[in-house]
């Protein structure tokens, strides 16, 4: 048997160990705090999904999108 | 309504973890059904976003439907419903291999494990790593506890090196049977981590130009879609 901390680490290793609700109720936790950080439900642009659209997208980034922006740009 | 969570969201479940914008359902596209996913869409307040229409005959070729959802507290949340899934059989099937969760008095059917990566064996480069994950916490999760359908299991999807390598040494008897089925499997055998690695890789691109190919002439259709869908009516 592998030890999965050592394989995988100690934050996925414990994400594994969690039961489904759990892991439910952690995402869910990240997601409100995702939202309330002015995050949005709008997808990302996914050019490898068959679904992807570059018109919709076209479209859509020209008229820009409510949530997080940009008000300081940190160095690299 | 008959319905079968998948995607991301049946991914944390299941112990991977993907930051899904989307809820993806798998459905029987029968008029009964459909008929209550039309009235649970309108209980959603949900409108269509994209092609094709919400239609039997799109849902039966392989597309998916998008719905974003306006009811307050479901806003903006995006409902993608498909019912044909490439390589995983009928629906009727997949309901029948469902896992079904209970969490907070809420009964949730999702799409069983084996077929949920099956289902993520897409063209994306970010389906693949969630395939790692899924099985990897399978592994975890029942390594204490595996019989040979779990050790099958594992040796058929499993696609960190390091674990396969090991379930195939304790396991030489399965592994030696699925060989002709997973030939990469030789290198897990023979503990060579460099030789499989390549080899995993190989077998990813295989499947990545499978469902390429598979989507080309659904693909198609859907542009001569969103080409009608946007000409201006005379």
């Amino acid at each position: 048997m592998i030890d999965m901390r050592l394989l995988v680490g100690e934050e996925w290793a414990e994400w594994y160990s969690m039961t489904p609700a759990q892991r439910l109720e952690e995402s869910s936790k990240l997601w409100q705090t995702y939202l309330e950080l002015g995050g949005t439900l709008d997808p990302e642009p996914d050019p490898q999904s068959p679904f992807y659209d570059p018109e919709e997208w076209r479209a859509f980034t020209a008229h820009g999108r409510a949530g997080v922006r940009l008000v300081r740009r940190g160095g690299i | 309504m008959r319905s079968l969570l998948m995607g991301g969201q049946a991914c944390v479940l299941y112990g991977a973890a993907e930051f899904s914008r989307d809820t993806d359902i798998v459905t029987v596209a029968d008029a009964e059904n459909l008929r209550r996913l039309q009235a649970a869409v309108e209980e959603l307040r949900a409108d269509r976003i994209a092609v094709p229409p919400f239609e039997r005959r799109f849902l039966e070729a392989g597309h998916a439907v998008h719905f974003r959802c306006q009811l307050p507290g479901a806003e903006g949340i995006r409902l993608d419903v498909m019912s044909k899934i490439r390589g995983l059989p009928d629906f009727t099937v997949l309901w029948d291999r469902r896992t079904t969760l209970e969490t907070a008095g809420e009964t949730i059917d999702v799409l069983s494990l084996p077929d949920l990566v099956v289902a993520k064996k897409t063209q994306r480069d970010k389906d693949w790593p969630m395939i790692t994950r899924l099985v990897e916490a399978h592994y975890a999760q029942h390594f204490a506890a595996a019989d040979e359908k779990v050790i099958k299991f594992w040796l058929r999807e499993l696609r960190s090196p390091a674990i396969l390598i090991d379930v195939a040494s304790s396991s030489p008897k399965a592994c030696q049977s699925l060989l002709h089925e997973r030939p990469l499997l030789q290198h897990a055998a023979a503990g060579s981590e460099e030789l499989l690695r390549v080899a995993l890789r190989e077998e990813e691109d295989a499947e990545r130009e499978a469902d390429r190919h598979y989507w080309a002439p659904l693909k198609s259709e859907l542009e001569q879609l969103r080409r009608e869908h946007r000409r201006p009516r005379e």
